[in-house]
């Protein structure tokens, strides 16, 4: 499909696919696959029955967000007993206030930042800077998208769009050496380069994958060991951490801890993870002083009340990402916010609020599949919360989303009245049968026919055939379902 | 605590709609111990072959961490005072320190500290605040070599979990730091080692 | 139930499901009335227009026979759609009833009436497409024992048979350069085997991947599983 113009009802995700370029498609559907096949190997080398601890992790979340109230509660007083300081805000803008009084209170200028995606929804960086801060982003992948002042595409590996050469051009930019695209190279430069930056800083922010109510401890993976250099050479530790990030007890940990790593990395457990339980240990030399914890609503507890909790229960893997042929199509930047893929298209019109319609075309990017749900650690079932999403868009007018879709209301009002059905199947015309958009005089018709055929109109054929013979009688079998139909 | 209360009220009010509240599920955290390719004999067996397997060093005894030591031809390098003795009397070339300071970071090829644990079932090498001192000389060198008791191999991971204690930060290390984020191509030693080993006494 | 693409494009596979049936010694009643399942409406988000579709499917079918639909997606829809529509409503409690007599043709031979081989030869090469409708479900693993035990019958193994044909009804419309991508990745992979046909338990899927091989001006045909079975029986005499 060469003009976007040509076919004006298209979805803008579908018209980010076709402008994406070739070699960024390729490097990320290649990548998504291969994340995905490896992600299955592992699990089913390494569990019996890997659906049931999917399940049971997503019953603990569930339970944990029913619960809520009762374990922030108990989260706060845990991490004040391990000598945290507890901070609450409700929106990105208090956030930031408390991160930047925070910063000022203890005559902080610089901050090394390990990788938090609530600090993306934020914007935190170009906040502190606005306010004089220095704030550098240490996850290898933010680093380079912070450099190039881009976004991640992608929730684990943030530069799956971007090749060695454009990464190589952008650290000879930065004065980082000469032009050099090994990555290797581009590897060490970048610990040389950053090495400077802990030492100097005086705040480490973090996110949080978990946070136990029970003990506080705040959980965090990483593979590069960028939040443990945070938290070894600077004085201050500020956690950023969506309320919904809790989990009941320490013990459950093992159990989304090896959900984690296999479904994001097919790792059997990330290289690093590290369970904070206050500020550094009295005969520790090394590491923070001071513990700031910052809970963030940011409407979660708007979707909390909504008929789409269930996708608080999200861990952040990029599962459902890599699994979608959606994602492994468009990239991440085509979902136009924090968090791209299945999860985002539910998540980010969620975190709109009352700016909803801005991205409610998002929830129709997917042929309902169900792979996302299917490789979910937390059985979120995505598909069904894009069906609300549907719904909710259709009921406000959102007439982004109703884009190219075609309209309902005659093709419901024939399917619900045999005799316009049949007049309709007779007559030979697919008017009011088959939903519009498949007729060759609108034109996403045109759109779908440029690369598909229809096949030859047969109305009425069968219910021709079966009028007209004389079937044997027999009986007819009803057995009862000896368990669910879907199960 | 304007922010605070708003939240919880928040919370409560939107709960207060949802009719069924999911149970706290009874289980096992033994449903999240991986199954192991075939029998060891063992933890530090099991231990040592996880551990190979994400591209770590195990060694056995002190003998054979002077023999890691001088094949790598290591001249320099951080030890935990705990360990000065033990390291000289099976690698006397070696120039160790005591001291570790934090503005000269890269001249340590190697952090010689303790380690409180291990899991093996994943290979996993336990860190504490407590033990593992100081925080960046396990960190920083291009080599860490983490010393352990054998007694402290853990078999899993909802052990390990119930040995975090009170210790302010543990930390589990399975295998060197690493990165895929160009172009989903493996580099090892990204901030942290790039060489992780540990060594049973 | 009949479902709509049959209805209007596909009625081979609906008669040979009915021939199906029969061998298999049921009677067969199609209420005159039905239309559709109401999916297309649902999946738009137009949830009102699929109650409207929806309140006069369980109209028709009403009473307590057991509702046999040759299309993984359709039941799919009776399962999982159903009660999301009505959800809230005086009538919700239809859903979960008509759902527990609905059964996809391959879950209602194999589950339901316990015939897990098949009689009868049919001498091709196959590449079958699992709906994601079935992903989850005992539909797909029925349909392939189905098939796997027809002599002469040779089941193509290829990449990714997980993946989605990219149809998904009007998704195919309003994102027709992501569904037609995903459309030709499936028929490459499954034309890898080198299939004497490509076949389905959902003529949605088969609708799509048929509409990009015809063109793309080729000729391979696509066969529903209904249409495999009967044809099986054929063959041996054990149908007229």
């Amino acid at each position: 499909m060469k003009s976007t113009k040509a076919y004006p009802t298209r979805q803008p995700v579908d018209r980010y696919a076709s402008d994406l370029s070739p070699s960024v498609q390729e490097s990320v559907y290649n990548a998504s696959k291969l994340k995905t096949e490896a992600r299955v190997d592992a699990l089913q080398r390494d569990f019996a029955d890997p659906d049931a601890n999917r399940r049971l992790a997503g019953a603990i979340k569930q339970h944990t967000l029913d619960h809520l109230d009762t374990y922030l509660e108990q989260a706060e007083s845990s991490l004040r007993e391990n000598g945290a300081a507890v901070h609450w805000a409700s929106d990105a803008e208090s956030a930031n206030q408390i991160i930047l009084g925070i910063m000022q209170r203890n005559d902080c200028r610089r901050m090394v930042k390990s990788k938090s995606m609530v600090s993306e929804e934020t914007e935190l960086v170009p906040f502190l800077e606005k306010n004089g801060m220095e704030a550098v982003e240490t996850d290898l992948g933010e680093y380079i998208v912070q450099i190039d002042h881009d976004h991640p595409s992608h929730i684990v590996t943030p530069i799956i769009h971007k090749n060695r050469q454009e990464i190589a051009r952008s650290f000879e930019r930065e004065g980082l050496g000469a032009y050099d695209d090994d990555p290797t190279v581009i590897t060490r430069r970048a610990r040389d380069y950053l090495r400077s930056k802990y030492l100097e800083a005086d705040v480490g922010l973090t996110g949080a994958n978990f946070v136990s109510a029970e003990s506080g401890r705040i959980v965090l993976v990483t593979n590069e060991g960028n939040a443990r250099f945070s938290m070894a050479a600077p004085r201050i530790h500020i956690a950023l951490v969506g309320i919904e990030k809790l989990v009941p007890k320490d013990r459950d940990l093992s159990l989304f801890l090896s959900l984690l790593a296999r479904s994001a990395t097919a790792q059997c457990l990330t290289v690093y993870t590290q369970f904070i339980g206050g500020p550094r240990h009295r005969t520790q030399r090394d590491g923070p002083e001071k513990m700031h914890v910052v809970f963030l609503d940011n409407r979660r507890t708007e979707v909390l009340s909504g008929d789409c909790r269930k996708i608080l229960r999200c861990i952040r893997c990029g599962a459902c990402m890599n699994v979608c042929p959606v994602y492994r199509q468009a990239s991440g930047h085509a979902y136009r916010g924090v968090y791209p893929g299945p999860v985002g298209a539910v998540l980010s019109p969620l975190l709109k609020g009352k700016e909803f319609p801005e991205l409610a075309d998002l929830p129709k990017a997917s042929s309902l599949c169900g792979a996302c749900n299917e490789v979910c650690p937390v059985d979120i079932p995505i598909p069904e919360l894009l069906l609300r999403l549907r719904n909710r868009a259709k009921h406000e007018h959102v007439s982004l989303a109703a884009r190219g879709t075609p309209s309902m209301g005659i093709w419901a009002r024939a399917a619900s009245s045999p005799g316009a059905w049949k007049t309709a199947l007779s007559a030979g015309r697919l008017l009011n049968v088959v939903p519009h958009g498949f007729l060759n005089l609108s034109s996403p018709a045109r759109a779908w026919q440029s690369s598909r055929k229809l096949p030859p109109f047969r109305g009425g054929a069968f219910r021709k055939w079966m009028r007209e013979r004389n079937p044997p009688k027999n009986g007819v079998p009803s057995p009862d379902r000896k368990s669910e139909p879907d199960s | 605590m304007k922010d605070r209360d708003t939240i919880l009220k928040r919370v409560r009010d939107g709960l207060a709609e949802t009719p069924e509240r999911t149970p706290y599920p009874e289980y096992d955290p033994a449903c999240a111990v991986m199954r192991q390719p075939h029998e060891f004999s063992s933890l530090w067996e099991l231990f040592a072959w996880r551990m190979k397997s994400v591209n770590g060093v195990p060694l056995h005894g002190w003998n054979a961490l002077g023999d890691f030591l001088r094949e790598r031809a290591l001249k320099f390098g951080y030890c935990d005072p705990e360990y000065t003795e033990a390291i000289a009397a099976v690698c006397g070339s070696l120039d160790i320190t005591e001291r570790f300071d934090r503005n000269d970071l890269d001249r340590y090829e190697f952090g010689i500290t303790a380690a409180a644990g291990a899991i093996a079932e994943t290979g996993t090498i336990v860190l504490t605040d407590a033990a593992t001192r100081p925080r960046l000389a396990a960190l920083a060198p291009w080599i860490h070599i983490a010393i352990l008791q054998e007694d402290d191999i853990w078999p899993d991971s909802p052990t390990a979990l119930k040995r975090l204690g009170d210790d302010p930060s543990v930390i589990w290390v399975t295998g060197p730091s690493k990165t895929a984020d160009v172009e989903g191509i493996l580099i090892e030693g990204v901030h942290g080692p790039g060489v992780q080993v540990c060594c049973v006494v | 139930m009949g479902t709509c693409l049959c209805d209007a494009f596909f009625d081979d596979a609906a008669r040979a499901t009915v021939e199906v049936l029969e061998y298999l010694g049921c009677t067969v009643h199609f209420p005159e009335a039905q239309t559709c399942c109401a999916q297309p409406a649902f999946n738009a988000g137009d949830w009102a227009a699929a109650r409207r579709v929806i309140r006069h499917t369980v109209g028709v079918f009403d009473g307590e026979l057991p509702i046999v639909i040759p299309s993984g997606s359709c039941a799919h829809m009776v399962y999982h759609g159903y009660d999301l529509a009505l959800e809230g409503e005086a009538d919700a409690d239809a859903a979960p009833r008509f759902a527990r007599r609905t059964w996809e043709l391959c879950d209602y031979i194999v589950n339901g009436l316990e015939v897990r081989e098949w009689p009868g030869t049919y001498r091709k090469k196959i590449a079958f497409h699992r709906s994601c409708h079935t992903r989850g479900t005992r539909t797909a693993e029925s349909a392939l024992a189905l098939l796997g035990s027809i002599d002469g019958l040779e089941l193509c193994t290829f990449g990714e048979q997980e993946q989605c044909c990219g149809f998904g009804g009007t998704f195919s419309v309003a994102f027709p350069n992501i569904s037609a991508k995903m459309g030709r990745i499936k028929l490459e992979h499954m034309r890898d085997g080198d299939p004497d046909a490509i076949a389905g338990s959902d003529m949605a899927c088969l609708l799509h991947l048929g509409g990009i091989l015809d063109r793309e001006g080729v000729a391979l045909p696509r066969v529903h599983i209904a249409q495999i079975l009967r044809d099986a029986l054929k063959s041996e005499g054990l149908l007229s």
